[in-house]
Formats: structure tokens, sequence, C-alpha cells
């Protein structure tokens, strides 16, 4: 869906895109995280045909953006992290003008006006001002306009700053929903557990390049779990004393006192597993499944790469 | 019905019901006010039609341009400027939507205003001439404002509404010389001598309307070329091309006959002169496009390259084609000045290298006056100081024009040039 190859964009004395290339399939949400100032905004803007790279290619649903950037404008929607509105008109206006502005014919500009507002939840709120609305209410409503045209693609760059945690949840629900209705979307943000709510890869960059690309909601090898072992009292060579039962994988161990381990099977396993670690006389306080979120495996990517 | 969807947005947000009611009673108010003044007076000049004539000048440039230029700026200002370049609509339906639209409700006033000088003037033997006037003239400062703010939008000063309305108004003042009097005077037609153009005789009046008719149209041409780019639309610069093109064979139709040979490359040259300045100083200069263009030349992407051009470039190539002919008609000198059109070119050169070396600087917003300042120096201060210590020689080095060998000349422009573009190139790679 949309294919990226040696992007580079610079500004004066600054590389902000640093020969940027990854690929992000069709129907998935992928969250573009990244520290201050890694190029996450100009990625998009570039992506989106706003802004002019150095080099490079940029493939969004078949469509060469560099060479042909309106045709992008087309299949894309596009949220920018300073957006606006038009505070003088209602929403029923300005999500009008934009079904115009994007081609919608005017009869059909009711129905399209519906649906959106209903998924954002602001049906109730369409014959008030723009410029009356909360922050949180002017999000949904530049989603909307985002939206409007049902695009192939949705760019979203910080979309959930300044929002309550309800209106995080419905966010998400929504992405959700516009992933159902076949949309990829692409959406950079520094909250990361927002992320992982609906995210289904993650793309993070550092300085203009991509340091790693991961799928976050694959199922891994089927009945495979990590699991983290926690000793009272040390064990000399307890990788040894492990790696002696055959029904786990050490993954690696800490200071004879603690260690990571893959476990296969069912709960009914695990529970064997741990009655032959008892029996090995292991002192073991604490036996309990890792649950790997966006965050973990952002701080390793950063850990790891730096 | 599809209506331009801008122009419908426009009209949401500027004909208020408020407006609607308001411009009509304010300027009844005004008429009545002028009605009785003129039953007390008893003037030869009607004052209602007067002041007419004078509240639509003022309506259609001061708040014309104000509207014209907000229609643009405003966007950028509160961040809704991405949400229409995205938007599916085409340059041509953009620019008719924000200019008429913005402006329509200006346009309401002044068709009132139109109207009741129609009912009020003494003198209406002049009436289309003085609408033909005051329309074409209200629509081209619209125009320009328009050109102006789309200028600015892409040069990143956003606050320039006061510059650009401040010139609006001097727009507005130079109509209403020239309108005014035709509104008062039955005999300031006849008065104005005729003109021929390539040899056809016409009167003056009709060649500056269309003069007027035709700036009105390559400002239409020049708001659809910069909306075209702001929509990320691929351009060539032949839009530039043809309008210097066109200039050259405009002007070259005011040299008398039995001149023409003689002043017809004189005048091309100053129009590309002309132009090169205006377009260097206009143009957004940043190094990144520079290095853009460098960078396409050496992957031999000459489309690219070409979209990538600075305009001044064309036509620097355009006027340096003109000079070589020129040289060989030994152009007359001004006084002590000669004329050679190779230095002059030069001069060009440096100057646009001196503009460019600001503009790459840390601070691009002041490269105008630095510039300036420079020129100053350049063309008058160290110049003068040696003439006036009779250093005639020295003088020359700074002014090439004084000195009485175009070689020499040539060669002192050539090496300013050449230390201006070599320091400019250092900048520029200091600054990419």
């Amino acid at each position: 869906m949309i294919n990226v190859e040696q992007l580079i964009f610079e500004y004066p004395n600054l590389r902000a895109l640093d020969e940027v290339s990854f690929h992000i399939p069709q129907g998935s949400i992928t969250a573009l995280v990244g520290p201050n100032g890694a190029g996450k905004s100009t990625l998009l803007r570039c992506m989106a045909a706003l802004d002019q790279p150095m080099s490079g290619n940029i493939r969004i649903n078949d469509i060469d953006v560099l060479e042909h950037p309106r045709e992008c404008h087309r299949v894309i929607g596009y949220l920018s992290d300073f957006f606006g509105l038009y505070d003088r008109l209602t929403v029923r206006q300005c999500l009008h003008y934009v079904a115009r502005a994007q081609g919608i014919a005017e009869d059909d500009c009711a129905a399209a006006i519906d649906k959106v507002s209903s998924g954002l939840y602001i049906n109730d709120r369409l014959d008030v001002l723009a410029g009356t609305l909360s922050r949180g209410l002017r999000q949904r409503v530049a989603i909307g306009q985002a939206i409007i045209h049902s695009p192939r693609v949705v760019l979203l760059d910080e979309p959930a700053s300044g929002l309550d945690p309800e209106a995080r949840h419905e966010l998400a629900e929504l992405f959700l929903n516009l992933q159902k209705q076949g949309m990829t979307l692409l959406v950079s943000s520094h909250i990361l557990a927002e992320l992982e709510a609906y995210s289904t890869d993650m793309l993070v960059l550092r300085e203009g390049k991509i340091i790693e690309q991961v799928a976050i909601k694959t199922t891994t090898h089927a009945h495979t779990q990590d699991f983290k072992l926690t000793l009272a009292t040390p064990v000399d060579n307890l990788a040894a004393v492990l790696q002696a039962i055959d029904t786990l994988t050490v993954l690696k161990t800490e200071g004879n006192q603690a260690a990571w381990l893959q476990i296969q099977g069912d709960s009914v396993q695990h529970h064997q597993l741990l009655t032959t670690l008892l029996s090995h006389n292991l002192p073991v306080c604490e036996f309990a499944k890792i649950t790997s979120n966006l965050q973990d495996a952002y701080l390793d990517t950063i850990r790891h790469r730096a | 019905m599809n209506l331009n969807p801008e122009f419908q947005r426009q009209l949401q947000l500027e004909f208020s019901q408020a407006r609607l009611v308001g411009v009509p009673l304010i300027l009844g108010i005004i008429f009545t006010l002028t009605y009785f003044l003129d039953n007390q007076t008893h003037n030869e000049v009607s004052i209602t039609a007067q002041t007419a004539l004078g509240l639509f000048l003022l309506m259609v440039s001061f708040w014309g341009a104000r509207q014209a230029v907000d229609s643009v700026l405003e966007e950028q200002r509160s961040h809704t400027w991405d949400t229409q370049r995205l938007s599916a609509l085409d340059p041509w339906t953009m620019v008719c939507g924000k200019l008429l639209g913005s402006t329509l409700v200006v346009w309401y006033g002044g068709v009132i205003c139109l109207l009741v000088y129609g009912l009020a003037a003494d003198n209406l033997s002049n009436l289309l001439w003085v609408y033909g006037y005051a329309i074409t003239s209200g629509l081209l400062v619209q125009n320009i404002s328009l050109l102006l703010s789309l200028i600015a939008l892409r040069k990143g000063q956003i606050n320039s509404n006061s510059v650009i309305t401040g010139l609006a108004i001097i727009a507005a003042f130079t109509i209403g010389s020239w309108i005014m009097p035709l509104s008062s005077n039955p005999q300031a037609l006849q008065a104005m001598p005729d003109a021929s153009w390539y040899g056809i005789s016409t009167t003056s009046q009709f060649l500056t309307l269309m003069t007027v008719c035709w700036a009105l149209f390559w400002c239409v041409v020049g708001n659809y070329r910069l909306m075209t780019q702001e929509l990320r639309i691929r351009t060539l610069p032949w839009v530039w091309f043809a309008f210097a093109l066109f200039l050259i064979v405009y002007a070259g139709g005011f040299i008398e006959a039995q001149h023409f040979s003689e002043y017809f490359y004189t005048t091309a040259f100053a129009i590309c002169l002309t132009l090169s300045y205006l377009i260097v100083f206009t143009e957004y200069n940043e190094p990144m496009r520079i290095k853009r263009l460098l960078t396409y030349i050496t992957q031999e992407n000459w489309q690219r390259a070409a979209e990538e051009l600075p305009l001044w470039c064309v036509t620097f190539v355009l006027a340096a084609v003109v000079a070589l002919p020129l040289s060989f008609t030994h152009p007359a000198d001004i006084e002590e000045l000669h004329v050679y059109p190779i230095t002059i070119l030069l001069f060009l050169l440096r100057d646009i290298g001196i503009f460019l070396f600001f503009s790459f600087g840390k601070n691009p917003q002041r490269a105008f006056s630095l510039t300036l300042l420079s020129f100053v120096l350049l063309y008058g201060v160290l110049p003068g100081i040696f003439a006036a210590a009779d250093l005639k020689a020295v003088s020359a080095l700074f002014f090439p024009l004084v000195a009485d060998s175009m070689i020499i000349s040539i060669i002192c422009m050539g090496v300013q040039s050449a230390l201006v573009w070599y320091v400019l190139y250092q900048r520029w790679q200091e600054s990419v």
C-alpha cells in the first residue's frame, strides 16, 4: 500500500530524513514513533505531497507521490499536528466545505457528513460554531475533515494530543473502525500507551533514520510464551539448572536470581513446569508471563540502537 | 447546484446578513447627506456623484484588497491552508472562489455606488468610460493584492496585510486621480492626445483601458500560476517567458515607426532587466532549491531541473540574447555614462548575486533592505567619493559605465560579479 524508498529531505544544514525506506501493508495501523525532532512530521508531510524531498521515492496506492502529487491528494487524508478549523463556520459547514472541496457531489454531502459525524460522536454538535468547540471536539472535527472523502490512506500527526482519556479511547475505536473499512493508517504520536490500543505495526524514527519496523500484533508461535522467573535467593549455576529442564528455553539470566524463559504449552503445562522448578529446590518467589507492550518494544529498540 | 465550494465558503464567511443590510444602509445615509448638500450648495459638480465614485474606488481598492489578501494569508495564519492544498479543487476554482467570493460584498456596495453615480452625475457623456475604468481598475487592484499575498505566503511573510493594503490605497488614489477628472469634466476625454500602437491610430483613453485589461489578464494568469504551485502541480517557467515576450512586443508598439529598429532592442533589454530585478526580489530564494536544481542537473533530469529553475534565469538569458545585437548598434550615451549592454548585464548578475548572498544568510527577511543598502554604496557613495576626488579611473572600478573603454568596463564588472558569485557560492555551501 505504502512504499517509501531512500527518501532524503533536507533543511538548511540539517538532513531531516536520511535515506528512509519502509513498506506499510494495506489495512494496517502503523505507529510512527520517535523523539522530538526525529523527522516524523516531515516524513508525513512528504508522504502527503505537501513538502518536496531532495530525492527518493514514495508510492501510495500505486501512485508515485513525487511525480503526481495531486493524484496522491485524492487518495489520502491528512491531519497536521497544527491543524486549524474555520472558526466562524458551523461544524456542518466545515464538513460540507471539505466534502465539496474533495469532490463529493452536493447531493451526497449530507450522507457523508452524517456518516463521519456519527463515527466521531459529533452529530449533536453539527450546528455549533467550530470556534466555540473544546480542544477534543475540534480534534474530532479535524479528523472528520481528513476522512470525509473515505481516503485509502490516512496520515495523522499527533491526533490525540490534548485529548482526555475518554476521547482517546473513542479515537482508538474510530481508528479500528477505519481499519475495518479497509483504510491504512499511519499515526505519529508521543503517547505510546495510546498507540498500543490500535497499532498493528511500529515504525521507529530517530535522527531522520528508520531504526526499526516491527509488527506488534502478529501472532507468535502457537502456545509460546515468555516468562520471568525470580528467586528469593541466588542459586549457583542457575542457567545450567534451568537448561537441564527440556520444556523451557532460557533466554537470559541475571545474577543467578532471575531468568527470562520461553515456554511452550498451555496453563496446565505451565503449572507442571512450576512444579518441576520447585522440585529442583529453586526458591521461586515469582513466575509470571511477560506482557510485551509498545513502550517496551520502543525502549528496547532505542536501547539496542544506542 | 454544485457551486464552487471555495466561493460558497467565502460567501458564508463574508456575506453575512448584517453586511447585506448594513452596506446599503450606511451608503444610503451618506448619499442622503450628499443629496441635501447638493440641494443647498448648487455646485456645478454633483457632490453625490463625486462621493459615489470616490466611495466606489475606496471600497473596491482598500476594502477589496484587504478581503483578497485575507482570503489567502488568513488561511495560513489559522492553519487551514494545508486542508485547502490537499483538496481536489483545481487552481482556477481556488483563484475564482477566493477572489470573487471574498470580494462579493465589496462589489455589492460598489454596484450601489456606481448606480448612484449614474443617477446623480450631471455629465453622462463619459459614463461608460468611467464605468469601464472604475471596474477594470478595481479588479486589477484586487488581483494584484491576491498576487502579492500569494507571493508573501510563499516567502512565509504571512503578516504582510498592512503592506499590501497600503499599496492598494496608493493604487486607489492613483486610479482616482485618473478617473475623477473624467467624471467632473465632460471635455476631459476629448482633451486627451491621440495615440498609436504599431501604426494603428487610436485614442489614449482606449489604449489606457486596453493596458489595464492586459495587466488584469496577466495578473489573473499570475494568480493561477502561483496557486498551481501552491497546490503542488508541477510547472515549467514558460509563463514567465511568455510574459516577458508579451511585454517586449506590447511596449514595442509604442515606439515611433521611424525609430523602431533603433530603440526596439533597447526597450526589450530594459524590460528584461526590470523583470529580472523584479522577479529575483519577489521569488522565494532558498538554498535548498538550488541544491535540488543541481541534483536534478547531475541526474540529467531536465524536466525537474526546469521546474526548479529560478525565474530570473529566464529573463537574464533573454536579456543576454538581446544584449548581443544591442552591443553592435552603439546606443546613445547618456551624458557621461556609456551604455554598454554586456556591462549592464554583468551589473544585473552582480546585483542578483548580492541579493542571493543575503537571502541565503541567517536572516533572509533582511535580504531586501541589506541589498538596497549595498546598492546605495556601490552605485552612489563609493563611485561618488572617487569622482569627487577626480579619480575617475578608480570610480570606474565601482561604476564601469563611466569608463571610456567597453572592454575595460566589462573586465571591471566581470571581476566584481565573479567575486560576488564566489562569495555567494561559499555561503551557499555553508547553508546546505
